[in-house]
């Protein structure tokens, strides 16, 4: 393998597939970054088996030559060092060159250094992608539908099926759910599918989703999204990133959410936040998150919250609009300002069902997103 | 490795995982137990090789595509080897299989996780994996292996199809040894301690074995002789040279192999002794001894084995040994 590529791209480009790479694998190879050069241009791969980061950098970019392939080939560098010495090479341009025993030779201007590589054979194979189960959405929109779900999903290892968020597709409609099974967060978008496209209990690691929302950049280019059997494909301009999927079946969450209401309530919803914010005050160490809420009768609502030890928080808050029964209930406040957090709308509608069952919180302006709650149980 | 290699050693295990493999009915979970030596890591990566190689001959892996290589190399994504780091399963290690458990294969639906001296995980390590064990989502394959059967946890046992790798005969080991140019003196220890090949060449060469025997001799010979001197000899020759914790192990193995000897003397086994160059010293010991104190003794000897695992002092664990051992 022999190129000479610009370094600046370079650069950025190991960078982008640095992040995929831990130092702790238990994989030899996956300490390294993967270059592959073809006739097209130059391929980079970092991973650490859980997401995969490809980089692809062109032979041209507008009228600019970025890469000249000599010899096509392929090679396994040390991450370490070879993201070091790319960054901190004197010229504009860098020589890349192979020999028959994995030595590679890195020269820019005077400097020149010599790495053994890794054998890319060894490398893991990526799924390969079938350009027919694709659909798109934008950037932007994929950031925030990963905001307003990952959020929800469990810490804890006990499920771990849980740790991840839900995506399914049906009639061209993308449902994300993401729940700790105390609260549950959905959101539903319209995508662009190239055909019938439709799958379900495709179960994305929370973690992954919160290093692609990192990668992203803010902006409205399209993303191609590919699921195969074990990894779904985010595909931008010149950045693949893959990811594995959780295995075990997502419960059913459709019949969880209750489809009429007893008591209906609208309030606004940073004073609702604020509200429970200062009720949350008095909850040490965040470990009492109990909160309670009672309609007062005359279409307010009342907020308290009770520490023994510490003390008592009391507030009134008047609804936009009220309807159905009287009502008296208790819920983990925490959860409920994490879901009005990305919630981006100034009124918010409460459907509640009776005391002891869950209740929804939903956007008055649109209705894409959902969230759901289980009361808390105080007497 | 192949299977018919193994087929010549571990006849039945391979026999039993070979018609699985045929008939695609694989457990999903395994425990092999055997002694150290008997090829019980080979038979693992054999068969993670079998389920993973895209040529495969039959069952037989074809040994030259990049499953192969990769599962050889340590390198394949899917396939997880799980080894001691230092003296136990770190919780770390049990962290990431766990995930490992819960994650889709990277490159297929198979997964395969070897775990080495299972018995090495704490309690809490091999409770919190019995889960995937016992239902696996997809199709994965946990293989456990240990020297120490008793020490699984019986809820682990119950979960998975136990193999017993049966323990090689000492002597095709002696005759292979002495074929490396070894003499026979030492190849006979050696073939008591492992039972395996290279494993036996390794603790030859330096002459290590034989500078073990001959502390491992003056150590009984100051006991027997001069009593008082023994615990000088243990200060000055043993513990100088049985500096690690695994090198004492092999140390206390070979007392324990002498006083076999010495009991295999008084009852007429003369073919099977070890020390077969000191056959005087053990005709003297086994006139001297009664059959009840030999007893006592390999049980002393044994006992400071197991506390020796336990993380005593080797110091005082040597000093309590030698006087049990003298005393009538």
């Amino acid at each position: 393998m022999k190129f000479t590529i610009h370094r600046d791209q370079f650069v950025q480009s190991v960078q982008h597939v640095s992040k995929a790479i831990s130092s702790r694998t238990t994989i030899p190879v996956l300490t390294g970054i993967k270059l592959v050069a073809n006739e097209y241009g130059v391929t980079l791969t970092g991973s650490d088996s859980d997401i995969s980061i490809e980089s692809f950098i062109p032979k041209e970019d507008g009228d600019l030559q970025l890469v000249e392939v000599e010899d096509k080939g392929s090679i396994v560098l040390q991450a370490r060092f070879f993201s070091e010495i790319v960054k901190k090479l004197p010229e504009d341009t860098i020589d890349i060159h192979v020999t028959d025993q994995l030595v590679t030779t890195i020269k820019s201007g005077s400097s020149v250094f010599n790495l053994n590589g890794l054998d890319p054979e060894e490398y893991p194979r990526l799924p390969e992608i079938e350009e027919e189960n694709v659909f798109k959405l934008r950037t932007d929109l994929l950031k925030n539908i990963i905001r307003q779900t990952v959020f929800a999903v469990s810490t804890i290892e006990t499920r771990p099926i849980l740790t991840g968020v839900n995506w399914t597709i049906e009639d061209g409609l993308l449902t994300c759910t993401a729940t700790d099974s105390h609260r549950l967060a959905m959101r539903k978008a319209k995508v662009d599918t190239t055909n019938e496209l439709s799958f379900t209990n495709v179960v994305i690691p929370g973690k992954s989703l919160n290093e692609l929302s990192k990668i992203l950049d803010e902006n409205e280019e399209w993303v191609d999204i590919i699921v195969t059997d074990n990894q779904i494909l985010f595909k931008g301009k010149n950045l693949l990133f893959f990811s594995r999927l959780l295995d075990g079946n997502y419960p059913a969450t459709k019949n969880m959410i209750p489809t009429q209401s007893k008591t209906g309530v609208t309030l606004t919803t940073k004073l609702f936040m604020q509200a429970i914010e200062r009720a949350l005050l008095l909850s040490r160490d965040g470990k009492n998150n109990v909160v309670n809420l009672k309609t007062l009768g005359n279409g307010n609502i009342e907020i308290t919250s009770v520490t023994p030890e510490v003390g008592k928080v009391t507030e009134d808050i008047t609804t936009n609009s009220f309807n159905g029964e009287e009502l008296r209930i208790s819920f983990n406040g925490k959860n409920i300002i994490d879901a009005l957090k990305v919630i981006e709308s100034t009124e918010i509608m409460i459907d509640f069902t009776g005391a002891m069952s869950p209740f929804v919180i939903k956007p008055i302006e649109n209705d894409n997103m959902l969230h759901l709650f289980s009361p808390v149980r105080t007497y | 490795m192949s299977w018919e290699k193994l087929q010549s050693t571990q006849s039945n295990v391979v026999k039993m995982l070979s018609n699985s493999l045929k008939k695609d009915r694989l457990a999903h979970a395994y425990l092999f137990e055997g002694p150290r030596g008997s090829g019980k890591k080979d038979v693992a990566k054999v068969l993670a090789k079998s389920l993973f190689c895209m040529n495969k001959n039959g069952i037989n892996p074809c040994l030259l595509c990049v499953h192969c290589k990769r599962i050889d190399s340590g390198n394949h994504p899917d396939v997880h080897f799980i080894s001691t780091e230092g003296q136990a399963i770190k919780v770390d290690q049990i962290r990431h299989l766990k995930k490992e458990f819960s994650f889709r294969g990277v490159e297929s639906e198979k997964k395969v996780y070897i775990v080495e001296d299972a018995e090495k995980m704490t309690v809490n390590a091999a409770n919190s994996i019995l889960k995937f064990l016992e239902e696996p989502d997809g199709m994965a394959v946990a293989i456990l292996m240990t020297t120490q059967y008793h020490r699984i946890l019986k809820t682990i046992v119950s979960r998975s199809q136990v193999l017993s790798f049966a323990p090689l005969i000492p002597e095709r080991l002696v005759k292979k040894l002495v074929e490396e140019g070894i003499n026979e003196g030492d190849a006979r220890i050696v073939s008591q301690i492992t039972y395996d090949l290279e494993e036996g060449i390794q603790l030859c060469q330096d002459n290590w074995i034989a500078d073990a025997r001959s502390k491992v001799i003056q150590l009984i010979d100051e006991i027997y002789l001069r009593p008082k001197y023994a615990f000088i000899t243990l200060q000055e020759g043993w513990m100088t040279f049985f500096k690690e914790k695994k090198d004492m192990q092999l140390g206390l193995d070979l007392l324990m192999i002498w006083y076999r000897d010495v009991l295999r003397f008084q009852v007429g086994h003369h073919e099977q002794l070890v020390y077969i160059d000191q056959q005087n010293k053990l005709q003297d010991q086994s006139l001297k001894i009664s059959q009840r104190k030999l007893g006592s003794n390999l049980q002393a000897v044994m006992n400071a084995k197991r506390r020796l695992d336990a993380n005593t002092a080797p110091q005082l664990l040597m000093e309590q040994l030698l006087l049990r051992l003298q005393e009538g």
